[in-house]
């Protein structure tokens, strides 16, 4: 515009132009326009020129947003598809559930794409024909139910979940028209039975309903953002089986009717095996009975029997109401209440208290306890975590059962493992504070970063733990548990026998053996706990079946397993140094009355 | 003047056109083998989880046992069985060699290289050469 505005002035100063004239010229033709018409012109031609350089400019955006386009590529179709994923992601962290591994990394649980078949009735044109030729592919499934089921006026039914790849190419092979595949998830379990009560299982759907799976159910599904992903555990699968195969095999000598273990790192809390027996695959936990799917070791609860004598026997060295040179006179039976405490094999004479444990004395370790008195001995129960619901990882967790009144006469029972029942699992969490120094540490089934110490509390002077693995060792060196030596891995430990309370009473033929240990006694790294259900003797015990029988030689060969494997190197026990750091004097007097 | 002006833009037009076209279509192309490659990885990715359970399947402590009981006279390991690397004794190294590994003098890349160690016997025995290029230590490459 502005460039025109010189000639405009131009034709302004020549007056002498016609109103409407041309001047032919060589160079330039103009029209002269003057006036209203001039005017108009003038605006028109304003209007056309803002019009076309709008235009212009929309042009060159589209043009340059081609451009841009062409480049990157980006709101292509492809991409919107690559892009649209990505959106749900971010609700749900992980496409499918996450797998569970055990601390070596060892795949316990893993989700894996399985096909299942699902039929539409209304699109099948001969049910009874269809059903009769499935039932063929699938022998568990009824003809009769299958046509019933086809015959439905719905357009969806499941017919079959998670299908072998076989059995879908047969299906795919009868060309039966309404019957559709799906893609699903399906949860496998490689390793079987062997870590079932602790990995637990899911539901067809995929949620957890047991075990780890239930209790890690929102991280393993990835319902909570900020917690997703997968689970890895403290159990060791190599300890794990070696713990089941030993169970299983003593439960078969001995015939019992159930079984179970668990081996804990002392230092760390941490569950390196956890067996109960019978036990089930999760693969197809429908296959088994309820039975099975009890966990003995974290939902049971048990009188466990002498085992609690290691620690009466710590409780009353630690309150200072006895020393190691102290004993008791247990040639008598104690008569209290209407009951009468007498000992197995009764040694008839005073016994000194390292003698009291060796030979596992109710009526030393129930006079030890009477010393201590009631009050202090449920405090010291509470403070090593035996009165109360353990904490662990696990939904099934059961708590200890505590009897009504707590007077002299429960002192006394308890003392030897009588009148209070719990879990084996506190049991062992328990005797690794007796062993490991004093310290109480929450046993965890997930694999601890590092190897550092977990913190823990004080329960017992590290003085006092330093006598009770004394203790442990002499029984398995001269006492009850002499049957669960490992050579070369100081094992020690304690004999539990006890009798099942069914209804009230005590069945004299039902017993449960226990025998709670660590190794190596030295500086303890493992609690090793096995028990046995209902036990018989056989000729090679020659018709024994308490604990020192029992369940003691479990405990010999699992050591000599695992050890190695943990790291745990054999000592020799003839060496002085390791003979002076287990020494324990028994101060017996059954010599000096020999030789009078 | 303006008609070559014109022609410049339309031959520039097309010329641009049809260069962002092929663009395009290159990348469209490329788009789609990158998605092809991104379900073929996802394929293989499913692949390898069943791999691993598989694996893992197959690796079950009592599969490993029943083979050990099969194959190998395996018992209980005793404790005189077990021992360390510390346990075994020191290995005798040839002072050229021990003079090459307190050479500061930067090494060769680890490889593996047959290294005819006696001539005369010419029996061929490989070492990882990373004790340093002396030709003291590698004797005749053939």
């Amino acid at each position: 515009m502005m460039g025109q505005s010189p000639g405009q002035k131009n034709l302004v100063e020549q007056p002498a132009a016609a109103r409407v004239g041309i001047k032919s010229s060589k160079k330039q033709a103009f029209i002269k326009l003057e006036g209203s018409a001039k005017e108009t012109l003038e605006q028109g031609r304003n209007r056309l020129v803002v019009a076309g350089v709008l235009f212009a400019f929309c042009f060159v955006v589209l043009a340059g947003r081609l451009v841009g386009l062409a480049i990157s590529g980006a709101g292509s179709e492809v991409d919107v598809e690559a892009v649209a994923p990505q959106k749900p992601a971010a609700v749900a962290v992980l496409d499918k559930r996450a797998p569970i591994y055990d601390r070596g990394g060892n795949l316990l649980a893993v989700t894996l794409e399985a096909v299942s078949l699902f039929a539409d009735p209304r699109k099948i044109l001969d049910a009874e024909d269809a059903a009769e030729k499935l039932s063929r592919v699938f022998p568990d499934l009824e003809p009769e139910g299958l046509k019933a089921k086809l015959s439905l006026r719905r357009n969806f039914v499941w017919v079959k979940r998670h299908m072998t790849p076989q059995q879908q190419k047969h299906v795919n092979d009868l060309g039966i028209p309404g019957l559709f595949f799906r893609s699903e998830e399906r949860r496998v379990y490689p390793m079987g039975n062997l870590a079932a009560h602790v990995v637990g299982y899911t539901d067809i759907d995929g949620n957890g309903i047991a075990g780890i799976e239930k209790y890690f159910n929102s991280r393993l599904s990835g319902k909570n953002p900020k917690d997703a992903g997968p689970v890895h555990l403290s159990v060791d699968v190599r300890v794990q089986y070696a713990l089941r195969d030993e169970l299983s095999r003593f439960m078969s000598i001995f015939r019992g009717i159930g079984a179970s273990g668990m081996v804990l790192d002392v230092k760390t809390g941490e569950v390196l095996g956890m067996v109960s027996l019978p036990d089930f695959d999760p693969n197809r936990p429908g296959d088994f009975p309820r039975d099975n799917k009890f966990n003995k070791v974290a939902l049971g609860v048990y009188e466990m029997g002498s085992t609690f004598k290691a620690f009466t026997t710590a409780m009353a060295l630690d309150l200072k109401t006895v020393s190691l040179r102290d004993g008791y006179d247990a040639t008598k039976p104690i008569r209290i209440a209407g009951f009468r405490i007498r000992d197995d094999h009764g040694k008839k004479r005073w016994l000194s208290v390292p003698e009291i444990f060796m030979y596992s004395s109710n009526i030393g370790t129930a006079k030890m306890a009477e010393d201590v008195g009631p009050k202090r001995q449920k405090a010291f129960l509470q403070k090593i975590g035996l009165l109360d619901r353990p904490v662990i990882e696990l939904p099934e967790i059961g708590a200890p059962i505590l009897p009504p009144r707590w007077n002299t006469l429960e002192t006394m029972t308890i003392s030897y493992g009588h009148g209070l029942s719990v879990s084996p699992l506190q049991l062992s969490s328990a005797m690794s504070a007796m062993v490991n120094g004093g310290i109480f540490r929450n046993p965890t089934l997930i694999a601890q970063e590092g190897t550092a110490e977990v913190e823990g509390r004080r329960v017992i002077r590290a003085k006092t733990s330093d006598a009770v693995r004394k203790l442990m060792r002499l029984v398995v060196e001269k006492g009850t548990g002499s049957k669960a030596e490992a050579k070369g891995y100081l094992v020690g430990g304690k004999t539990g026998t006890a009798e099942k309370a069914v209804n009230g009473r005590y069945k004299r033929d039902a017993l449960v053996t226990s025998f709670a240990s660590a190794f190596p006694m030295n500086d303890p790294r493992y609690v090793v706990l096995a028990m046995l259900d209902e036990p018989k003797g056989n000729e090679s015990t020659y018709g024994f079946r308490s604990a020192g029988w029992t369940t003691a030689p479990i405990v010999s060969r699992l050591v000599s397993r695992i050890a190695p494997i943990l790291g745990v190197m054999p000592v020799d026990e003839e060496d002085p140094r390791i003979q002076k750091a287990m020494h324990m004097p028994t101060y017996s007097r059954e010599k000096n009355n020999e030789t009078f | 003047m303006r008609w070559q002006l014109t022609t410049c833009f339309i031959a520039m037009a097309v010329g641009f056109s049809y260069g962002l076209y092929q663009l395009s279509y290159e990348v469209q192309a490329l788009e789609g083998e990158l998605a092809g490659i991104n379900r073929e990885i996802e394929d293989n990715k499913q692949s390898i989880e069943i791999l691993k359970a598989e694996w893992a399947y197959q690796n079950r402590p009592d599969t490993i046992q029943e083979l050990t009981a099969k194959y190998l006279p395996l018992l209980l390991v005793a404790p005189y069985q077990v021992a360390t690397f510390k346990d075994l004794p020191d290995r005798k190294m040839a002072p050229e060699v021990l003079e090459a590994l307190d050479n500061p003098v930067p090494r060769r890349k680890p490889r593996f290289e047959w290294v005819y160690e006696n001539e005369e016997e010419g029996t061929p025995s490989y070492t990882l050469a990373s004790y340093g290029g002396n030709s003291v230590l590698q004797g005749q490459v053939k």
